[in-house]
């Protein structure tokens, strides 16, 4: 048995008496795609950061590939880890072709200048990965929102990633590139035995493809597995009590087919 | 010809071509990293600083050149964006305080000295004709420190103008190369000082990258580019300043400013000509 991807045990981020994570247990094994949903500010950007080393946890600790994380082994362990941060809009000043976006994305890449990083065949490889070899040459600052939100998953991948961490990858797709970004994702968990954790707040659009969902506000109220209906009591501890919880069908015009779950309103 | 003939004949000018040339060099590869981490206000505050420098330098009777450049990186580091969240300047206030307040501390300073060593003029509007041969060895080793930090951080550099978080969360110290940044902008600003002065040294510092911004793609080309345009412009603003008398620091700006016009108005041409072919 090999140790999980991703460990978090006991986990709290921020002051004690009003803590924006408390208490949160996560594990996660290889080839594992979790998504993570809860309402705004439930604190589902900081658990990502803290998993990217970005945020150390007040209280509880990260494990990464069974070695917790610390100072001394961050760097090395963090080379293994992909982060898809939530796109900005004023990302895209510097004038860079798309083959040095994705470039950007391997470790090698700070070195001194006289040192070899990416090569070629790498950040082909990365873009076949998206579907995206066409853009190679293309302006990065001359994209749709789509386009670039797949250059930049390109970016995240060349260092070829154990574990991928997404914040709202799908905030500037519509719902054709939405889909095929999360088929993308499901490939890559089964293909690579990559794991994945995505935060998302639309949760029908994403059972279909994941393996389990946290419901995450503040703490982790429920991990459910693929299949598995969350309870409604759940929902309303989460959203609060003007919510109601609709269960769609693939008779229903927008689901993804085979997607029983619950869609709030 | 007989233009240049004279103006390489000309003792003054072949003395200030060397350490022009070598400015030229320095600011145009920092200066592509002050456009993309948005530092234009960094080189503006620095500059007007280094007045301040200099009055603590002529009160105190320190030597001239790195007291101004102590000074110059110790206001750069205060003007660091605060990624902890503590009390920190923002970046106008911080600028506007440091403009005024910096510049008026270094006035008031001078003005108790009834000595005038200091040319204050020259600080403010720049003369690179008047350089002297220990400004010009501090020069070069300022320089070397410039571009020696530019070999070996540029691609991180680069990397965390394009995304910071994505940086970190890749394993590279942020903070630690914005440090670095900031006091390699301020070493570079106080470098150029010299030739264009407190007034005119953004211009030194801006426009080759600009001018780079408009057909460069990658972080080679951005440098090649501001590389040409910089070292070009010295060459024939010192040609046209030693043909006109007109004063040195000024007229290189002034080209500078030519070129990117020129630069603006030819992606104008070209984006124009694209559109119009896309139509057809």
């Amino acid at each position: 048995m090999t140790s999980p991807v991703l460990r978090l045990s006991g986990v709290s981020v921020g002051p004690a008496q009003a803590p924006i994570l408390q208490d949160i247990d996560l594990e996660l094994a290889a080839g594992h795609f979790l998504g993570i949903v809860g309402p705004n500010g439930a604190g589902k950007s900081t658990l990502l950061s803290v998993i990217a080393g970005l945020i150390e946890p007040a209280e509880g600790g990260v494990a990464l590939f069974g070695q917790p994380l610390r100072r001394l082994n961050r760097h090395q362990l963090l080379q293994q880890v992909g982060f898809l941060s939530q796109m900005h809009d004023d990302l895209p000043s510097l004038p860079l072709n798309v083959r040095h976006v994705v470039a950007m994305g391997t470790p090698r890449y700070a070195a001194p200048l006289w040192r070899r990083h990416a090569s070629p065949d790498d950040v082909r490889w990365a873009l076949e990965q998206v579907d995206s070899v066409d853009l190679i040459d293309r302006d990065f600052r001359q994209l749709s929102g789509g386009q670039r939100q797949r250059v930049r998953l390109a970016k995240a991948l060349i260092s070829r990633p154990r574990l991928l961490l997404l914040d709202e990858p799908s905030a500037a797709l519509d719902t054709s590139a939405q889909e095929r970004l999360y088929r993308l994702l499901r490939r890559l968990c089964d293909e690579q035995a990559m794991a994945v954790v995505m935060v998302e707040h639309d949760i029908a659009a994403i059972t279909g493809y994941v393996d389990s969902v946290a419901c995450l506000n503040r703490r982790v109220h429920y991990h459910a597995m693929k299949g598995e209906q969350i309870p409604e009591d759940i929902w309303h501890a989460m959203y609060g009590e003007h919510m109601h919880v609709i269960a769609h069908d693939s008779r229903c015009i927008g689901c993804v087919p085979g997607a029983a779950s619950g869609h709030r309103h | 010809m007989t233009l240049i003939a004279h103006f390489l004949a000309s003792e003054v000018m072949r003395s200030a071509l060397l350490p022009a040339l070598l400015i030229a060099v320095t600011t145009a590869s920092i200066s592509v990293m002050i456009l993309a981490h948005r530092l234009s206000f960094l080189v503006v505050g620095v500059s007007h600083a280094s007045l301040a420098g200099l009055g603590l330098a002529v009160v105190l009777a320190l030597p001239l050149l790195p007291t101004v450049t102590v000074v110059a990186i110790a206001v750069a580091w205060l003007l660091i964006p605060s990624t902890s969240g503590k009390l920190r300047l923002n970046n106008d206030a911080g600028t506007g305080l440091l403009f005024a307040g910096a510049m008026a501390l270094g006035i008031v300073l001078l003005s108790t000295t009834s000595r005038y060593q200091v040319d204050l003029f020259g600080w403010l509007f720049g003369n690179i004709l008047t350089i002297s041969h220990g400004d010009v060895i501090w020069l070069y080793v300022a320089a070397a420190v410039v571009l020696g930090s530019l070999l070996l951080a540029a691609r991180a550099w680069w990397a965390i103008a394009f995304d910071a978080t994505a940086a970190a969360a890749s394993g590279v110290p942020v903070s630690a190369y914005r440090f670095m940044l900031h006091g390699i902008v301020a070493l570079a600003v106080i470098l150029c000082v010299k030739l264009a002065g407190i007034v005119l040294t953004t211009g030194l510092m801006v426009l080759p990258a600009a001018c780079a911004w408009f057909w460069g793609r990658s972080l080679g080309a951005l440098w090649a580019i501001s590389l040409g345009i910089s070292v070009g412009g010295t060459l024939v603003g010192l040609l046209v300043s030693y043909a006109y008398n007109w004063p040195s620091g000024a007229t290189v700006v002034l080209t500078l400013c030519v070129l990117f016009a020129l630069s603006a108005a030819g992606a104008w041409l070209k984006q124009a000509g694209r559109q119009r072919r896309q139509r057809a």
